[in-house]
């Protein structure tokens, strides 16, 4: 089963696309999507791995509430992908456990 | 620190009602949210980089929701959006950051307005990718236009169902199955109560009938019993329930999907208002805890005012009459809606409130939650997200002498977590309420402490004034 694009060919004019880098790949996202649309609407389902069992974890709740789609950004740990919006050339790491703050700058 | 005479905490319906009604008295309004955008999630509009020939294809709400803030905007209230209140300090002391610095407001009058979030319910499975909520699959779509997967199976009760159902369908997925937990006799024992509310009957109407055209198999009295698959979701199970919703053995069904949504309904969040000290009741019919308010929707703490999903799952008609309620409450406050002028304007406002309330109860009681629903967890489920304890675990703490939800966190870490036991919290009290043979609301529920969630400790560390 393929989920290539999810984006829904309804009548919308997304924002103009960007690349952000997704654990170093590019990733072609639409200037106002958040980074959890721009990551499922290419398949991309996982967000991180649990710290205890390791076990992988992608978008839940959607609103911000359940903290489940944490990734890193930029070098910063825990930033919710439900709720923070792509931007031009962002680097953004799916996360192991509690996120690795040895990796910023 | 800075003072603001009214601050709203939340922009979806009842916070953005809050604030029209209070502006357009003359009250200068101060709202926060932590959603980029306003609208919360009933009212939830795309980014404003996405543009649409016609607002009215994405639908009855994007357009209501739109005109709200448009009005909100134009009446020049004061928005703080992409910033977390995460702490409410001396009854209404409002804390809030954003990525980078903190600030503290105190606020002569305090709306609350923080919503519902759908109810977790635990179940075998359910941690996997590809298993989202009900209002998670509707921002997505809602608010990106991105669908969640290619074929999905959607389990849970209510209408929001067939919305959800409507809007894969409408953008290209195949919905294999919506398992919805109430019976058909449930339903019906209902309906005739229904008919003054015709409208939303005929726009479900319409969507089952569109729906089943796409080969989708409608079951009621069916509950979700697990999502199987690993690394992510490849299918799902469920089974016949009976009426609360208690899994029925030898009825299971198999679905091959890669998407399950679930969606049994929403509970308030209660952080912020517990925070700020005011007191809840438990409510058995509402399947949770809500404030106790006045007539003019004022909590038992003096200026501090809950209104919408926040106090009591009622929907977005009700949060946008409890929402101008408080607006007027604070402009008579504030001394800017006064003696009769007010009187008149607040008793049209209950009038409106009092005929939603009978609409209201059908709702609760079409829609009412079945508790057997915490029973479709096992003993190795997940039953906290973020710490990743076991149903197991905390049972053995009940079974040590655990009684309380906060007895439990403390033995086993089970919502100490990030969501600050916003996943697991409701389940836990069903688990011990059964496990323990007592009423559910002895066990209680998790204290919640600042931050409410989580912010940086470098925004912490840089206080504006």
């Amino acid at each position: 089963m393929t989920l290539d694009d999810l984006r829904m060919a309804a009548a919308v004019e997304r924002g103009r696309t960007l690349s952000v880098l997704v654990d170093g790949q590019k990733l072609t996202a639409c200037e106002g999507e958040s980074i959890a649309a721009a990551l499922l609407a290419s398949g991309r389902r996982f967000t991180r791995w649990t710290a205890r069992t390791g076990e992988p974890r992608g978008y839940f709740c959607g609103m911000g509430v359940c903290q489940d789609c944490l990734v890193t950004v930029d070098g910063l740990p825990n930033v919710r992908a439900c709720m923070t919006p792509v931007r031009e050339g962002l680097r953004v790491e799916t996360q192991r456990g509690l996120g690795d703050w040895a990796v910023s700058q | 620190m800075r003072t603001a005479d009214c601050v709203v905490v939340g922009g979806g319906p009842a916070g953005l009602a809050a604030a029209r009604t209070a502006a357009r008295h003359g009250v200068r309004v101060l709202l926060l949210d932590e959603n980029p955008e306003l609208g919360g999630q009933y009212y939830r509009q795309m980014p404003a980089t996405f543009a649409t020939p016609d607002q009215a294809t994405l639908g009855k709400e994007s357009v209501e929701g739109r005109r709200l803030i448009d009005e909100v905007r134009a009446l020049g209230v004061e928005l703080r959006l992409d910033s977390i209140v995460w702490g409410i300090f001396d009854q209404r002391i409002v804390a809030l950051a954003t990525r980078e610095e903190t600030e503290r407001i105190a606020a002569r009058t305090l709306i609350l307005a923080p919503g519902a979030y759908d109810r977790p319910v635990p179940f075998p499975g359910w941690t996997l990718p590809g298993v989202i909520t009900a209002g998670g699959a509707q921002n997505l779509m809602k608010g990106y236009r991105v669908l969640p997967g290619r074929h999905v199976l959607i389990a849970g009760s209510g209408p929001l169902l067939l919305v959800v159902a409507h809007y894969l369908v409408s953008g290209g997925a195949h919905v294999a199955g919506i398992c919805e937990a109430s019976s058909m006799r449930q339903i019906w024992r209902y309906a005739h109560r229904m008919l003054p509310h015709l409208n939303f009957v005929q726009q479900g109407y319409r969507n089952r009938q569109e729906i089943k055209r796409g080969g989708t198999r409608f079951l009621t009295g069916h509950v979700i019993r697990r999502a199987v698959g690993g690394p992510e979701v490849t299918g799902a199970v469920v089974s016949r329930c009976d009426d609360e919703w208690r899994p029925v053995g030898g009825t299971e069904l198999h679905f091959d999907v890669d998407t399950v949504i679930v969606g049994y309904g929403f509970v308030s969040s209660l952080e912020l208002p517990r925070l700020a000290g005011c007191e809840h009741r438990y409510e058995p019919e509402l399947g949770g805890y809500v404030p106790i308010r006045s007539r003019e929707m004022e909590s038992t703490v003096p200026g501090v005012f809950i209104v919408g999903d926040g106090a009591g799952v009622a929907g977005s008609a009700v949060a946008l009459e409890e929402g101008h309620a408080a607006g007027l409450a604070v402009a008579n406050r504030l001394e800017r809606l006064l003696g009769r002028d007010y009187s008149r304007e607040a008793s049209r406002a209950r009038g409106r409130l009092l005929h939603l309330a009978g609409f209201r109860r059908v709702m609760d009681e079409l829609y009412r939650f079945g508790p057997g629903l915490y029973t479709l967890a096992e003993e190795q489920t997940t039953l906290c997200r973020c710490e990743e304890v076991a149903v197991a675990e905390a049972l053995e703490a009940v079974r040590d002498g655990a009684t309380h939800v906060n007895e439990v966190k403390a033995w086993t870490r089970v919502g100490m977590g990030r969501c600050q036991g916003r996943m697991c919290g409701p389940a836990l009290s069903h688990l011990i309420a059964r496990a323990t043979g007592k009423p559910v609301t002895e066990a209680g529920i998790f204290t919640p402490r600042p931050p409410a969630k989580p912010v940086p400790l470098a925004a912490l560390a840089h206080e504006t004034h």
